[in-house]
């Protein structure tokens, strides 16, 4: 390690200084490397190495046989007791109605907000407000929203004689996921909406005053000056849109748990079944090392769409 | 969000647009009601659902504010549903992973950003990594390594893990709060004899203040709403946090509506209401950290 | 009569081949890890004993939440054994059904089991005695004996060894709604299965419901599924399945298989049951939404405790399909609930002890209560059970054998491979051939 600031100094001396400096770095690293590790990088590791095995996670765990990647093998081919492929189906509809519905949804009303409309404060304490709600609340409220027989959705539906339309929201294979996708969709626009908000916040006014000046609407302003200067807070939206439809699980699990028949299934609660409930805790690892895959790939995909658009 | 170019966000500018279509803003201001009204809306039928009792709620009125105003099922809530105790656990839970995750993030982004060393870019690109894990990855290591240690049904079950996943984000927003202290106080500090830890204690800690709200709304919207951790790592009722206590509630009155609401009221009211108090701050520390993460 | 009654039941039921379940899992432990687990037994009685009568402290889990219709028996009995053992403080959780099994697994997994925890036996238990997480009760078991048939330990005991203390005993009903069956002209329910099948024709003609069935638990749909499947193929047939002596690949199951989807495809199902979890159903059932409702006779408590309701319902056995080879008094069912007491309990002796008296109580409490039949030999006066119980006891006087439900029949992973077939099965995603070879591929 060098010591950039301290160079007229002798060699000892330094290398003395040095010992010192790092000694000093380590212990300011320490307890965020302590909870990094322990917590996150560790049990990765593990992971990596339970999902080569065949294990119970009661007796001892023997390596996959005839294959050392079967349960991987097996993620992509065993279709009735564990369909990833829909699992994952079903995160990618839910981060592509993130990305091109909730987003855009939120850029508007960040946009919109951001020309000082009346009621500006009022409208951004109220659209952040589902954020503040857990989820666990909002999947509860949305049951009793969609209930078949007594639920706000339904005997709205009957009220307006539109009684055709009437479904059993979240066992029908057809409304199903779209039952999950809407509270999941409706809770995270104002965080999303707050993020861009502060970004068009943040264009400076005497930028908007000269596109004004040279005849541009306020929608073109929007579009040719706001939109180019936030795009770095829309890249990390998009991130967090898509990752965290990959790890989405507890809208998903008090709504559906996965049903009618396993069409609703994402790969955390196939996670949770498979460790425990078949107490494949191999499989269950193999499923968390692929999800954590696939968090990286897409945060370096998208981040590779917005270079390539920049240039 | 790593973008120089947009400044902290300037809230007394008094500009307004000069050409504005009216018709527009009507139409503008139309959608924004119907939004405003799509979200309140669920919350407004959670509180009077609270409020009823079944025959109101399955026919007689549905959506309409309550005839008799059942103030039992909250008792019954809070009594048999012992939701005081799990709003309070998860206070504490909370509070105190957000305590730590600041902690160590301070330190670990002073480490990163104010001092010169050979690794502080791959330390930090390091950390970054947390923002894309998902917390399910671990659950299972985890959890075998705390039982080990006989370290269930503990706060500091919960704790350590929401810390280590919030520290991330900290850390993130940290940074931006960070590089824009002047570098020329460190220098004026270690001039008067003051070593890494002093500047740290006397200049760092002092100047991070407007960090703090942000790092603690990020955190906690983190650790608030945890479901997978909580339900698996707490098996005692002692320790239960709300969003488990919810979803155990909903599965003892399933059929009766009413004191679930109560519950689902008592753990969001307190939150929003805060909130709505506090709203300007809460959203310019947000704001804060969306732009300076 | 009623003691009469009840001494046939438990006559009747001790003919019976329960113990074939525990002989499975003995035959599939490994004599080593059999032995094991009764060493580790072993060591902390002697420990144990020196030390009795200090006082102690004991966990307990199960599954006895505010709304479980087990309940007050638990409450009752743990209140009784406070008083007759103060020198042993009880601390028990009650976790919902579905959140416990993942959260009992888990602690297995981390030996981080409390001292006493509820169980089903057979696959489940086994699961955990395989891994040498339980304590052998040979011991304990011996002072009683006298008050705790054998055949009742059969379903958790493995290798010969005992691990388990069976509470009531269970079996799957069919319920009816008499006040709708009169409305189409049925004052019983009907006993063969022609007339079952017309009898729910003529409900759906009068828009009633035949039958409820939670479709978000899956266990629920096993309950109608497999009392077609045994009184098509008979309960030996099942039996040999269930227990892995028999391929799945029968095509006489196939065609049970198909002959449940037809009451699905006839639309004999109510549709938003599949939207709904097993007490929204019930509760539907007691309100009068369906016709039948096939579920574990545990229900007759709560039916009887609701006097409008209990005045409507009746209990009868699901009629025979192929008369050929299945016949009445072949039932699904059998000692499921049980108490075990963890291998890595500091004061395990004791808590085997303990779990003993305790599981006598709930027992005890549980039959006078209505929520199953009792596995121990009844005791005190049991005439003011409710009807419904006393009928099931009559049917179960009658029984000619018994198969074990069949996800707790199957071991863990099977037991999911299973589930997810029938899951399958109820929105008629497979067909019965289907079902059959998927599952005699995918299990073993």
């Amino acid at each position: 390690m060098t010591d950039q600031v301290v160079v007229k100094n002798p060699q000892a001396q330094r290398r003395k200084k040095n010992l010192i400096l790092g000694f000093n770095i380590f212990l300011f690293l320490l307890p965020a490397l302590f909870l990094f590790i322990s917590i996150l990088i560790a049990p990765i590791v593990v992971s990596v190495y339970r999902s080569f095995q065949d294990w119970n996670g009661m007796s001892a765990g023997k390596w996959c046989e005839p294959n050392i990647f079967q349960n991987y093998i097996d993620m992509f081919t065993n279709s009735v007791t564990m369909n990833f492929v829909v699992a994952l189906k079903n995160s990618l509809i839910l981060a592509f109605f993130s990305v091109f519905v909730q987003l855009p949804l939120s850029l508007g009303l960040a946009l919109v907000l951001g020309r000082k409309p009346k009621g500006e404060r009022f409208f951004l304490t109220v659209f952040f407000m589902p954020v503040l709600i857990s989820t666990v609340v909002i999947g509860q409220l949305w049951l009793k929203i969609y209930n078949p027989d007594y639920g706000l959705l339904n005997s709205f539906l009957k009220l307006i004689n539109l009684d055709t339309w009437t479904h059993i929201w979240v066992s029908d294979p057809k409304t199903a996921l779209g039952s999950i996708i809407v509270p999941t969709i409706w809770q995270y626009v104002g965080y999303h909406m707050l993020l861009m908000y502060a970004g068009v916040k943040g264009v400076s006014p005497d930028l908007r005053e000269a596109a004004m000046l040279d005849g541009a609407t306020p929608g073109q302003v929007d579009r040719y000056v706001v939109i180019p200067i936030i795009k770095p807070i829309i890249r990390v939206s998009v991130i967090f849109a898509v990752t965290g439809s990959l790890k989405a699980y507890d809208l998903v699990f008090i709504l559906t748990g996965g049903g009618p028949q396993k069409l609703t299934e994402v790969p955390s609660t196939l996670l949770q079944q498979q460790l425990f409930l078949a107490n494949k805790y191999g499989m269950g690892s193999a499923i968390s090392v692929m999800l954590i895959i696939l968090c990286f790939a897409f945060a370096l995909l998208i981040t590779a769409v917005f270079r390539e658009k920049d240039n | 969000m790593n973008d120089k170019k947009i400044k902290a966000a300037d809230f007394d500018t008094t500009y307004v647009p000069k050409k504005s279509n009216p018709v527009v803003k009507v139409i503008i201001m139309i959608l924004l009601i119907i939004w405003a009204g799509i979200n309140i809306f669920p919350i407004y039928f959670m509180f009077t659902f609270s409020l009823k009792s079944n025959e109101e709620i399955f026919g007689l009125n549905v959506a309409g504010l309550p005839r008799d105003w059942i103030w039992s099922n909250y008792s019954r809530a809070m009594g048999t549903g012992n939701m005081g105790l799990y709003f309070l656990n998860s206070i504490i839970v909370t509070g105190a992973s957000i305590l730590i995750s600041l902690i160590a993030a301070m330190m670990a982004t002073y480490a990163i950003t104010r001092i010169k060393w050979r690794g502080n870019k791959l330390t930090n690109a390091f950390f970054m990594l947390g923002l894309t894990i998902p917390i399910q990855a671990s659950i299972v290591p985890v959890y075998v390594v705390l039982s080990r240690l006989h370290w269930l049904n503990k706060y500091s079950t919960l704790i350590i893990p929401y810390s280590a996943f919030a520290l991330a984000m900290a850390i993130l927003i940290c940074t931006g709060f960070m590089v824009e202290i002047p570098f020329d106080l460190d220098e004026a500090a270690r001039i008067d004899g003051c070593g890494l830890w002093r500047t740290f204690f006397r200049i760092i800690i002092p100047l991070m203040k407007p960090a703090y709200a942000t790092i603690g709304i990020y955190s906690f919207l983190q650790c608030w709403n945890e479901f997978m951790f909580a339900n698996v790592f707490i098996s005692d009722s002692k320790h239960r946090t709300m969003p488990v206590g919810i979803q155990q509630l909903s599965g003892s009155y399933t059929t009766d509506w009413g004191p679930i609401g109560a519950a689902l009221v008592i753990a969001t009211f307190p939150t929003l209401l805060i909130y709505v108090f506090l709203s300007r701050r809460i959203q310019e520390s947000f704001i804060a950290g969306a732009v300076k993460g | 009569m009623k003691k009469r009654l009840v001494s046939v039941l438990v006559a009747a039921v001790m003919a019976l081949s329960l113990a074939a379940c525990g002989a499975e899992g003995g035959a599939a432990t490994p004599a080593g890890g059999g032995d094991a687990a009764g060493g580790s037994g072993d060591a902390p009685a002697a420990t144990a004993d020196a030390g009795s009568g200090e006082a102690i402290t004991l966990n307990m889990w199960c599954i006895a939440t505010e709304s479980d219709s087990n309940r007050h028996s638990y409450e009752a009995a743990i209140a009784d054994m406070a008083k007759n053992h103060p020198e042993i403080t009880l601390n028990w959780e009650a976790i919902e059904n579905q959140a416990y099994k993942t959260k009992i697994k888990a602690a297995v997994a981390a030996d981080e089991m409390p001292d006493i925890f509820f169980t089903w036996s057979c696959a489940f238990l086994g699961d955990f005695v395989k891994a040498n997480k339980v304590y052998c009760l040979d011991d304990a078991y011996k002072a009683y004996a006298s008050e705790l048939p054998e055949v009742m330990m059969g379903n958790s005991t493995y290798d010969g060894k005992h691990y388990g203390v069976p509470l009531t005993m269970n079996i799957v009903g069919l319920f009816a709604n008499m006040d709708l069956l009169k409305q189409v002209g049925y004052d019983e329910i009907p006993g063969s299965y022609d007339e079952f099948i017309k009898c729910c024709d003529a409900l759906k003609a009068a828009n009633i419901i035949p039958f409820g069935c939670a479709g978000k638990e899956t266990w629920c749909v096993t309950e109608y599924l497999e009392s077609v499947i045994e009184k098509s193929v008979g309960a030996d047939a099942l039996n040999d399945i269930f227990l892995g002596r028999a391929t799945w690949n029968n095509p006489d199951v196939g065609a049970a298989v198909d002959e449940f989807q037809k009451l699905v495809n006839n639309g004999y199902f109510d549709p938003s049951g599949a939207g709904l979890t097993n007490d929204e159903v019930k509760a539907n059932f007691m309100a009068g939404k369906y016709a039948f409702y096939m579920n574990g006779t545990w229900n007759c408590a709560d039916f009887a405790a609701d006097e409008a309701f209990y005045q409507k319902v009746k209990v009868s056995e699901f009629p025979v399909i192929n008369a050929d080879k299945a016949k009445l008094g072949q039932l699904i069912g059998g000692p499921s609930d049980t108490l075990a007491v963890a291998a890595s309990s500091p004061n395990a002796a004791r808590a085997a002890d303990y779990t003993f008296e305790l599981g006598k109580l709930i027992c005890h409490y549980g039959y006078l209560d209505g929520c199953g039949l009792p596995a121990w030999t009844p005791y005190g006066d049991t005439s003011g059970i409710n009807g419904l119980t006393q009928a099931v006891s009559e049917i179960c006087a009658k029984a000619d054998s018994y198969v074990l439900f069949g996800d707790t029949a199957m071991s863990a992973e099977d037991a999911t491979t299973y589930l997810s077939y029938v899951d399958q099965v109820y929105g008629c995603q497979v067909n019965g051939t289907q079902f059959i070879e998927g599952l005699a591929k995918d299990i073993r």
